[in-house]
C-alpha cells in the first residue's frame, strides 16, 4: 500500500470527504511546494551555497503556486518564473509627492499599495482593495508556516 | 380626471407623444375650444395647481411604464411632489420622447403656466394655430430659455429622501440624495465609492489595530505599513530559513505532518511521498489537499485542531515526533 502510495501520482480521494477551510488549505499547499523545494536545494546544491535569495525565490514561488486563485499569485507566480534571480522588490519604498489636497494624498497611497502587491499595477482600484485583502491574510499565513518551519529545523 | 370626456380623449393622444405637451396641448385646445365649448375652459381654469399636479404625477407615473429610458430624474421628482411644478418638470425634463428640447420647453412652459397663467394663457392662444411640438418650441422657446436653464439646474439639484431603487432600463438607477447631483455620472462615481469604503472596512478588520483610525488616508497608511512589516518578516523568516536549510533533511518529512495534521483525515501521502519526487513533477494542488489515506496509527496520534493553532503552539506538534518519525522510518522514507 505504501508504495501505492509513494507511486502513485494521480489522485487519491479520502474515505472521508473533509472540509478544509481556505487557510488551512493554503499552508498545506505552501508547505507541500516549499519544503520539498528546500529539500532539493539542499540536495542540489549540496550544502555549497544555499544563498538567501534562492531561498527567498522558492518561499515566494511557493506562495505563488499555493494561492493561485487569486490574480496577486497569478502574477507573482509569472514574475518568478520569468526571472531567474529576484531582487526583492517587494519591500521597495518609493518617495511619492505627497500633495497637500487630500484626495491626491490618498491617491498617493493607493499607488503605494499598488506597488506592494503583486501585480497591482495592472488592478483598478477597487480590484486592488480586495485583492490587498486576501494578500495580507495569505501573507499572514504565509509567515506562520515559515515560523514553523524554521522553529521546528533549529 | 377633471377633463371631460373629449379632452381626455385627446389627452389619451398626447399620451404617446408627451406628457408635458399632452397638458400643454390640452391647455391649448380648451383654449382653443373655449369659445366653442365654455365648459372646457372653465374646467381648465378651475384646474389648480394640486389638481394638475395630481394630473401630472399620475401621468408621470404611468409614463416610466410606457416610456423604456427614463432618467434617474423621473421617481426622484415624483415621489417629492408637492404639487410643486418644477419638481415634476423635472420629470419629464429628461425623457426621450425624441425632441428632448420640447420637453424641457414644455416643462418650462408648464412652470410657466402654473405660475403665470393668464400670460399661459396668452401664449397658448398664440400658438393656437400651431399645435405641434417644433411649434410650441419655437413660440415658447423665447420666453422660456432663461427659465430652461433655471429650471434645469432646480431640477438636477433638487431630489428625494433616500432611496435606491432600481428602474426599468438596463442599468440601475439610483435615487439621488437630498442635495446631490443626480447625473449619471456622479451616481456611477458613488457607488464606485461606497464600493472602496465597503473594501476599506474590510481591511480595517483585517490589519490590527486599525480601529480607532478613522478616514481613507490614515487607515491606508496603516495598510501600507503592515503589508510592508509582513513581507520583512517573510523575508527575514527566508534568510533563517537559508541559514538553517542545511539541517532541513530530516525535520522535513515531520513537517509535512505536522502541517498536514489538522483533522484526523490526514493528508499522508504528502508525507509518504519522497520529496524529490514532489518537487519537480508539476505536483497538482489537487493532489496535495485531497489526497488522502487511512492511516491507523497516524489517527492515533493526531489530535484534530487547527493546523493555525498548531504553528503556534510548537508543543503540539512535537509530540508527534517521535511518532511520525517511527512511521516513516518504518514506511522507508
Amino acid at each position: 500500500m505504501e508504495r501505492q502510495i509513494i507511486s502513485k501520482k494521480k489522485q487519491v480521494f479520502s474515505v472521508e470527504p473533509t472540509k478544509l477551510s481556505p487557510s488551512e488549505v493554503f499552508t498545506r499547499k505552501y508547505t507541500s511546494h516549499l519544503v520539498p523545494a528546500l529539500k532539493k536545494l539542499n540536495m542540489d546544491k549540496n550544502s555549497s551555497q544555499i544563498n538567501q535569495v534562492t531561498v527567498k525565490h522558492e518561499v515566494d514561488m511557493a506562495l505563488a503556486l499555493s494561492a493561485q486563485e487569486f490574480a496577486w499569485g497569478r502574477f507573482l507566480l509569472q514574475k518568478l518564473s520569468s526571472a531567474d534571480s529576484k531582487s526583492s522588490s517587494s519591500n521597495q519604498t518609493q518617495i511619492l509627492e505627497r500633495s497637500n489636497d487630500e484626495d491626491g494624498e490618498i491617491e498617493e497611497k493607493m499607488k503605494e499599495l499598488q506597488e506592494l502587491l503583486p501585480g497591482g499595477k495592472e488592478m483598478n482600484v477597487e480590484e486592488m482593495l480586495s485583492e490587498i485583502g486576501n494578500y495580507i491574510k495569505y501573507l499572514e499565513l504565509q509567515t506562520s508556516a515559515l515560523k514553523t518551519i524554521v522553529q521546528d529545523t533549529t | 380626471m377633471m377633463m371631460n370626456g373629449e379632452a381626455t380623449t385627446e389627452a389619451d393622444l398626447f399620451l404617446n407623444c408627451t406628457d408635458m405637451s399632452v397638458l400643454e396641448r390640452q391647455r391649448a385646445h380648451l383654449n382653443n375650444y373655449n369659445h366653442h365649448h365654455p365648459g372646457f375652459f372653465s374646467n381648465s381654469s378651475t384646474i389648480n395647481c394640486g389638481e394638475m399636479d395630481g394630473f401630472l404625477a399620475s401621468a408621470g407615473l404611468d409614463l416610466p411604464a410606457i416610456y423604456g429610458d427614463t432618467t434617474v430624474y423621473s421617481d426622484a421628482r415624483l415621489s417629492a411632489s408637492q404639487g410643486n411644478i418644477t419638481t415634476e418638470s423635472g420629470n419629464f425634463k429628461k425623457r426621450k420622447f425624441g425632441c428632448v428640447e420640447t420637453e424641457t420647453k414644455v416643462c418650462n412652459e408648464k412652470k410657466k403656466m402654473m405660475m403665470y397663467r393668464e400670460v399661459v394663457v396668452d401664449e397658448e392662444e398664440e400658438e393656437k394655430s400651431k399645435i405641434t411640438e417644433q411649434s410650441t418650441k419655437n413660440i415658447m422657446k423665447m420666453k422660456m430659455k432663461n427659465k430652461a436653464k433655471k429650471e434645469q439646474n432646480s431640477c438636477s439639484n433638487d431630489s428625494s429622501k433616500v432611496t435606491k431603487d432600481s428602474q426599468k432600463t438596463d442599468y440601475i438607477h439610483v435615487r439621488a440624495r437630498r442635495g446631490q447631483a443626480t447625473d449619471s455620472h456622479s451616481i456611477a462615481e458613488r457607488a464606485r465609492r461606497e464600493k472602496i469604503s465597503e473594501r476599506m472596512k474590510f481591511l480595517q478588520d483585517l490589519v490590527p489595530g486599525c480601529d480607532k483610525i478613522t478616514g481613507k488616508a490614515g487607515m491606508l497608511d496603516e495598510i501600507i505599513n503592515y503589508v510592508q512589516s509582513l513581507q520583512r518578516q517573510v523575508e527575514f523568516l527566508s534568510m533563517k530559513l537559508a541559514t538553517v536549510s542545511p539541517r532541513l533533511d530530516f525535520n522535513i518529512d515531520d513537517l509535512f505532518t505536522k502541517e498536514a495534521v489538522s483533522d484526523p483525515m490526514m493528508n499522508l501521502p504528502n508525507t509518504v511521498m519522497p520529496p524529490h519526487m514532489m518537487v519537480n513533477s508539476g505536483y497538482p494542488h489537487d493532489l496535495v489537499n485531497s489526497g488522502y489515506v487511512d492511516f491507523n496509527p497516524m489517527q492515533q496520534v493526531v489530535t484534530s485542531s487547527d493546523p493555525l493553532p498548531c504553528f503556534n503552539n510548537g508543543q503540539a506538534s512535537s509530540m508527534w515526533d517521535s511518532d511520525v518519525q517511527n512511521l516513516y522510518s518504518s514506511l522507508g522514507v
